[in-house]
């Protein structure tokens, strides 16, 4: 979790996140079909935005851009004053690594891992054999408390394969926050679950939110879902067409 | 770190990519085998044939050659030269003890053979001595067997013969301890020698001459090559010489048909035949040439040159053949990856999307190839090895259970198949091997590396 103070949601102060005139194109065989029509967007630092959609509204592809996953055929996207469109692939990979993290509708845990090696994998990813060995009591140990913290403290021998839905979104979510990122980015992420299921890791990122003031960008075609952000972008046919809240 | 992570995780899990491990292994023993033999066989023939052969020879025909003794002298008297002999070589007809009668090569060899060949490492009773005895066992007293005629000749005063352990029927263990070797039996074996010498005019061998002698069987010798130890008996090189009518007579000088000579550690050995062979050139000028009596100067290595260049020959087509096949292997790897990949693609994404840059993810996939073909190598020089080591064991149970033959001595020289590894073969055949893994890796890697994260997410 991020070392932040743990006050009430702080009013949404500067822009973490500005997207200028973004267009994206995908080619489909010998047509090409425009997901993204000139979005302009801004994620305030502290902030929980969440962007609503029908499905095929461009709501995913927005966001891989917004995490530097994928880029913009035109337009720009700034974190923190840095243009994406001029960074090589390495420097947006340690992005990722160091400032973002990623939650999934399908959890994409590695099913090789146990869980308490996928939550480490960003450390992993970030530091050398050297230095992760140097720091792997520590790391260990925050990872521990960051599944505790998530109801997983006692299954981070298991793999995700023994672990029903809900639970693997834990992990993710313990994966996605052990870099402490500054924009956490969740796509759909009660997509696969029940109700109830869902509506637990909502609370998660609710808490994860207030009592951190952790940024949180979540896409989602439920609208009750995206009540329980501070802000609602609706996108349509590839537009952002209004602010609900 | 997360490399070595997902690489010792995917070697363990996947189970398919143990197809591809088990290519590697498969393919590492089979070379490995294929080279220890055929290399061990070229190294055992080479050797072999040095140790029975000097470094050196001149080498007439069966008439021989005179004036031998001073191209000796003189060619003892050159610095790099360690000693010289002369040897005789000839066939006879030989009777042991009533009992075996055979047709076989008849070698005579004088008292300093041990210092020229490698003949007296070869023996049981004389091993490694410096001078060769054909004389007696001091300790035994020799009689003449019963109803048998030694034709006035005391059998205390007979000549010692040494014989090659096939021509007595001598049998082998797995190490090649002999092991049926009963001293007292041998050593009680008579022999008769029938030799006939050359008709001075070399157009036959003079029947009317022939020479019968009696011998004791004093040694056994085994120089491990099938043509000698099963064909082939040594008899003192004066007694053949005076046997064949090539001692000194009638005026005429005495004669051998070949001169071994064993050159000093280090000395060149072509700058030494030519040396050797001024000498023996200016020995027959100065003494008058006959043609009767031509020889040849040769290395040893020249004396076997076309056995020698056609075992390596044959050596490099069995490699380059088997290596084609091990390119089966690279392409297995190849698709087995290929697969594990395009099978991973979602994993590839979400680790680009925690922050694995591509050539992380490229080196995942190589170090996963890297790991296949280090456990794949490690396992097919251990099993190769094995193989290698028991080979002569499991060739004599293929014999006892399916009754095939595959290694004939007659065909291939030595009474054993090599059973030595090569250091250095080893460790290119191991590195062949890794290096072909991560080639087979290669291109999966390269795709697994370009993979765009977003769409490697969302693919199905």
């Amino acid at each position: 979790m991020q070392d932040t103070a743990k006050t009430p949601t702080p009013l949404a102060t500067r822009a973490i996140l500005r997207a200028s005139g973004l267009r994206k194109t995908f080619k489909m065989g010998e047509s090409s079909l425009e997901i993204l029509k000139h979005v302009d967007l801004v994620v305030r630092s502290g902030e929980f935005l969440a962007i609503e959609g029908r499905s095929g509204s461009g709501k995913s592809t927005l966001m891989y851009l917004l995490g530097a996953l994928d880029l913009a055929d035109s337009g720009s996207i700034e974190y923190d004053g840095q243009d994406f469109s001029h960074m090589s692939s390495a420097e947006r990979s340690r992005l990722r690594n160091r400032h973002f993290g990623f939650v999934f509708q399908f959890y994409h845990l590695l099913p090789e891992l146990n869980v308490l090696e996928n939550t480490l994998l960003a450390p992993m990813i970030e530091l050398s054999w050297l230095r992760f060995h140097a720091r792997k009591a520590e790391l260990r140990a925050r990872a521990a408390d960051v599944l505790a913290q998530l109801g997983m403290g006692h299954r981070m021998k298991h793999r995700p394969r023994q672990l029903s839905g809900g639970e693997r979104q834990r992990v993710a979510i313990a994966r996605a926050l052990m870099n402490s990122p500054h924009v956490l980015f969740a796509d759909e992420p009660t997509g696969n679950l029940d109700s109830e299921t869902g509506r637990q890791i909502m609370d998660v990122l609710e808490k994860l939110h207030q009592n951190h003031g952790q940024t949180i960008l979540m896409v989602t075609h439920d609208r009750t879902l995206a009540s329980d952000a501070d802000r609602v972008l609706l996108l349509t046919d590839g537009r952002l067409v209004g602010e609900i809240k | 770190m997360y490399k070595l992570l997902l690489i010792l995780k995917y070697l363990r899990k996947r189970r398919i990519a143990w197809v591809s491990l088990a290519a590697v292994m498969l393919c590492t023993t089979m070379v490995l085998v294929v080279i220890s033999v055929m290399g061990g066989w070229l190294r055992m023939f080479r050797d072999s044939y040095h140790a029975v052969s000097g470094d050196v020879i001149i080498q007439g025909t069966m008439l021989g050659f005179p004036h031998y003794e001073e191209m000796i002298r003189r060619i003892q008297a050159l610095p790099d030269v360690k000693a010289a002999a002369p040897v005789i070589r000839s066939f006879g007809l030989v009777n042991i003890a009533n009992q075996k009668r055979l047709g076989l090569q008849v070698f005579g060899y004088p008292p300093n053979i041990g210092q020229v060949n490698g003949f007296a490492d070869s023996l049981f009773r004389m091993k490694g001595a410096n001078e060769v005895s054909f004389g007696l066992i001091p300790e035994r007293r020799y009689y003449s067997p019963p109803g048998f005629d030694p034709r006035g000749k005391d059998p205390n005063t007979w000549d010692g013969m040494i014989v090659g352990t096939g021509v007595i029927g001598l049998r082998k263990d797995r190490e090649g301890n002999i092991i049926n070797r009963h001293t007292d039996t041998i050593y009680n074996a008579f022999v008769v020698l029938t030799v006939m010498p050359m008709s001075p005019d070399r157009t036959s061998f003079d029947i009317a001459d022939k020479t019968l002698r009696f011998y004791w069987i004093v040694d056994d010798s085994r120089t491990k090559l099938f043509p000698y130890d099963s064909n082939t008996v040594y008899v003192p090189f004066a007694a053949l010489q005076k046997d064949l009518l090539m001692d000194a007579r009638g005026g005429e000088p005495a004669r051998t048909n070949e001169v071994q000579i064993a050159l000093k550690a280090g000395a060149d050995l072509h700058a030494a035949m030519g040396k050797i062979r001024q000498i023996a050139f200016e020995v027959t000028a100065q003494r008058g040439h006959d043609e009767r009596f031509s020889y040849e100067v040769k290395t040893w290595e020249q004396t076997h040159g076309d056995f020698l260049a056609a075992v390596e020959h044959e050596k490099v087509l069995v490699t380059f053949l088997f290596g084609i096949i091990s390119v089966v292997a690279i392409f297995l790897i190849f698709c087995i990856f290929y697969m594990i990949v395009v099978e991973k693609t979602r994993d590839i994404g979400v680790i680009k999307s925690v922050g694995a840059t591509s050539s992380g993810v490229a080196g995942v996939f190589l170090g996963y190839g890297l790991a296949i073909g280090i456990v794949g190598s490690g396992l097919g020089l251990l099993a190769g090895w094995l193989i290698v080591d028991n080979i002569n064991w499991l060739h004599e149970q293929l014999g006892k259970t399916m009754g095939i033959e595959v290694w004939k001595p007659e065909f291939y020289v030595f009474d054993s198949i090599p059973n030595t590894m090569n250091p250095r073969e080893v460790a290119v055949i191991v590195i062949i091997a890794i290096v072909s893994s991560i080639l087979g890796a290669l291109v999966p890697a390269i795709r697994a590396a370009r993979m765009h994260p977003a769409e490697a997410i969302r693919w199905e």
